[in-house]
């Protein structure tokens, strides 16, 4: 369990208006299964998916993502000006949207949601992070009661992607950050009515460890050939917090929709006319899982000891060692044995499944043991003394520890794999499970490691990965909070995530992106290794099921409706 | 016997904020805190991280934290969760009273199930039926409860004979009075067997031993030759002296009403304290497994208390000063 990266953006806002929506009928419910309780209804200060999950269907955005094409389209603002130096945009909001108590929705609302909540020094929220260049903020101001304007310090190239980004309601909320409760506010102990937002649905009962009950929103603001939607009258969540369990109540019948694991697979396939379902493969997931090395060459201020061995350090920092344990990563087994052949090899860090940003022809490192050998003996690795392990020009044996977090048993699995064919190469690798708080504060508080399996979570947006990838980043895991990058290519790197944010034209900063992961697959900080399949079940009851990579199966929930 | 009941409370005070301390620093000292998952999100800075640790104080030394926690005790304020930012209270509230049902379900069904049982086997001492009933208790003893939930799951879902974890039904709500209750009865059906065998199993031989020690006793001699009916020997005079010392175990019973089931909880789902617990303490959220661990400690002395008065009422052998 990772990271909860792009949960916001990828969660947000996925209502499209899908190119075959048929009339459908009324009523009927959907039942879900999540894995654990919403944390907070608080859209502004929540952060991991089991909250955003649930409030997805809650609250919209200006603009959403088209989860066919994965570009910027128009949501609760309908068409929008940029001036010609891509710094003002000026938004047209639809005048036919309420908030699920009735209200109507203004542009006080986005004024209140950026000045009031965002940019609020008191608050607490990741948003003010994408929202903020360079230290300045957006200006967000009011032209009229369906117009807003926002001034850039620079220019951003993800600004409308942005835009997905959730409005509260200014008359709900406005007394709570007045009186500095803002962050105390639309806990799990609120009564669900209270939580008004603009989307298809809206809370109604809440029971903890249970379930999560959501009803229509008679006011929604979209209309299919004539009706009012959503088409369904209610989504029910069952908290599950066992995937097996979640497996049997689907086949039960008591859920209409479940995540299928590759290990699940043989078990559903056979099943699917009988039990009246169809299970759809959407292709790879999202985010990554590799392999990275601690390539920390600065030195412990409190201990005055480097943070990794001076003569690891040399190893680790050596392209030609990584590329060694790169060919050493045998990604057809891994997928093979843990997603019973259905999952993807990753090369790159984006995943097939972002689209456009995706870069196809980057470095590949096919699995081959020789290949290795012959980069390692090239730097001067080999058995000097006969003991089955390598050692360097000073007789160091290749030895080092490699973490990975124990709460994932996948995790643990692949480790086992690639930690066994490193053996093979003459390695001694010392593999330790553990908690994630643990490995978190190894990697970023004492910088005490020399080898991860590790992921993150990803999306469509490369920028909203800077953290990671620039130098100075603290999530740069392999050399974090550099204040002069350490190697010409992570200059670079940096180079293009710095021009890349302030072209506007999507082709030339595709152009960059590509480049970045190319010289990623080439200097290899991470070694990639697999990619699960996005693989899911649907009871055979609804109209208007289109899956998509991006969306999953109900990404145009408000049209889908229950078949006679 | 008042003055005894206002001592021990009065002694039961220092004694759990002694045991708070420790929990409190076992919590802090070991590696990490709750805000280290965030750590490791891209959208997240450090600024932002640094906001909530201040907002919470843990930032600040770790006794003036935990000298802040106790002034806010005498307040009856138990802190804010980190993971959910409302009071812990809050977040326990229902989930307090769902594991309540279900403790006070299988104490109901262990106790109703282990007096008889060994009182039969007691009487039918060497016989068939005690055999029976010993051999069963072994075989209860040594299966753990959490296994056999995992049993009963396995045997519900190939049958169908009853739900698949959880509490109530998805569509709950839509039930009559009286549906709702049957609903809430089958839902209960499998934790509440997997909590009860174990200890069915072994009440009822403390039941039967207590019970073989009367039966023996001089009294009990004199009362059948007395001619008594041996209805009247048994119910009237060994049955309530053999109960006695069960009634200390009641006790303890109680106390483990919150905390002793949160293994079988967790593998059916129940909606109680037991998932609630753990995710607080594998994540560092401090107050909410402090609140907890209040509890338990607080039901712990209630507990005792509780057995101790009992018994005082039961046995005249027994003053407290």
């Amino acid at each position: 369990m990772p990271i909860l990266a792009g949960a916001v953006f990828l969660f947000s806002f996925l209502f499209p208006a899908s190119a075959q929506g048929r009339q459908g009928r009324y009523g009927g419910s959907v039942v879900f299964s999540t894995i654990s309780d919403p944390k907070s209804f608080n859209e502004v200060t929540a952060q991991e998916t089991s909250t955003t999950e649930i409030l997805q269907y809650v609250f919209e955005g200006l603009t959403r993502l088209n989860p066919y094409t994965l570009q910027v389209e128009p949501n609760l603002a309908k068409r929008w000006d940029v001036s010609a130096d891509g710094l003002t945009w000026t938004f047209h909001l639809r005048d036919d949207v309420r908030w699920n108590d009735g209200q109507p929705f203004t542009a006080d609302d986005i004024v209140f949601t950026f000045n009031d909540l965002i940019y609020n020094p008191d608050i607490p929220s990741s948003a003010r992070d994408i929202f903020t260049i360079g230290g300045k903020e957006f200006k967000v101001t009011k032209i009229d009661n369906y117009t807003v304007r926002f001034v850039l310090p620079v220019r951003f190239a993800p600004f409308l992607r942005g835009m997905t980004q959730a409005i509260l309601p200014q008359h709900k909320l406005k007394e709570a950050v007045k009186d500095g409760r803002f962050n105390f506010t639309w806990g799990i102990d609120t009564p669900p009515k209270e939580i008004v937002g603009t989307g298809p649905f809206r809370i109604s009962e809440y029971h903890p460890g249970e379930r999560i009950v959501l009803k229509r929103n008679p006011y929604y603001w979209k209309m299919l050939d004539g009706d009012r939607l959503p088409y369904l009258d209610q989504i029910i969540y069952l908290i599950v917090q066992n995937q097996d369990t979640s497996i049997l109540k689907f086949l039960e019948g008591e859920l209409d929709y479940v995540g299928v694991r590759g290990s699940d697979y043989p078990l559903l396939k056979p099943l699917e006319d009988q039990k009246h379902f169809k299970i759809y493969e959407v292709g790879p997931d999202f985010g990554s899982q590799f392999v990275c090395l601690n390539q920390n060459d600065r030195v412990n201020p409190d201990t005055g000891k480097p943070f990794v061995a001076p003569f690891k350090l040399r190893w680790f920092r050596d392209v030609r060692f990584r590329r060694a344990i790169a060919r050493a990563v045998d990604k057809k087994r891994i997928i093979e044995i843990l997603k019973n052949g259905l999952g993807y090899s990753q090369n790159g860090p984006m995943s097939p499944s972002a689209g456009f940003f995706y870069n196809p022809n980057v470095v590949k490192y096919d699995y081959d043991l020789d290949a290795s050998r012959k980069l390692l003996s090239e730097m001067g690795l080999i058995d000097r003394d006969g003991d089955g392990y390598l050692e360097d020009a000073d007789g160091h044996r290749v030895e080092f520890n490699f973490y990975t977090n124990s709460n994932s048993p996948e995790r643990i699995q692949i480790a086992g794999i690639i930690r066994n064919d490193l053996e093979k190469l003459g390695m001694k690798v010392n593999f330790l499970g553990m908690e994630f708080n643990t490995l978190v504060s190894k990697l970023n508080v004492s910088y005490d490691w020399e080898m991860i399996l590790l992921g993150l979570t990803g999306g469509v947006e490369p920028h909203f990965g800077n953290n990671v990838w620039q130098s100075s980043g603290q999530l740069h895991m392999w050399n974090p909070g550099q204040k002069t990058p350490s190697t010409e290519w992570e200059k670079r790197v940096d180079e293009i995530f710095v021009e890349g944010v302030q072209i506007l034209n999507e082709n030339r900063r595709k152009k960059l992106y590509d480049e970045w992961q190319l010289i990623v697959s080439q200097q290899l900080p991470f070694i990639y290794t697999v990619l699960g399949a996005n693989i899911f079940a649907v009871r055979d009851k609804f109209g208007n099921l289109d899956p998509t990579p991006l969306g999953g199966a109900f990404h145009n929930i408000e049209e889908i409706y229950i078949k006679e | 016997m008042f003055t005894y009941a206002i001592r021990r409370i009065l002694i039961a005070i220092p004694m759990i904020l002694i045991m708070a301390l420790f929990t409190f620093l076992l919590m802090q000292k070991t590696t990490g805190n709750f805000y280290d998952l965030l750590r490791m999100d891209p959208h997240i800075s450090a600024e932002y991280i640094h906001k909530y640790e201040q907002l919470y104080k843990l930032d600040q030394p770790l006794l003036v934290q935990y000298f802040e926690w106790v002034k806010n005790l005498f307040h009856l304020e138990f802190g804010y969760s980190f993971y959910y930012n409302i009071p812990v209270v809050n977040v326990i509230g229902g989930r307090l009273w769902n594991t309540f049902i279900l403790s006070f379900s299988s104490l109901i069904v262990t106790w109703g199930l282990a007096i008889p049982f060994g009182i039969w086997a007691a009487l039918r001492r060497n016989k068939a039926v005690d055999r029976v009933i010993q051999f069963c208790s072994y075989l209860a003893l040594s299966t753990p409860s959490f296994f056999l939930a995992m049993l009963l799951l396995y045997f519900a879902s190939r049958t169908g004979l009853f739900p698949l974890g959880g509490m109530h039904s998805a569509h709950y709500e839509e039930l009559s009075w009286f549906g709702r209750r049957w609903d809430l009865l089958k839902h209960l059906a499998i934790p509440v067997i997997a909590l009860s065998v174990a200890s069915v199993g072994s009440l009822q031989r403390i039941m039967r031993g207590n019970m073989l020690e009367i039966l023996h006793q001089q009294y009990v001699t004199t009362a059948r030759a007395k001619g008594l009916p041996e209805s009247k020997v048994i119910y009237r005079h060994a049955l309530r002296n053999a109960i006695n010392p069960l009634i200390t175990l009641l006790g303890y019973e109680f106390s483990a009403l919150l905390s002793g089931a949160a293994l079988v909880e967790i593998i059916v789902s129940w909606p109680g304290l037991g998932t609630l617990m753990l995710t607080a303490v594998r994540s560092k959220d401090i107050y909410l497994v402090m609140a907890s661990f209040m509890m338990g400690g607080i039901l712990f002395i209630i507990g005792n208390l509780f057995a101790d008065i009992l018994l005082a009422r039961f046995d005249p052998r027994i003053r407290y000063e």
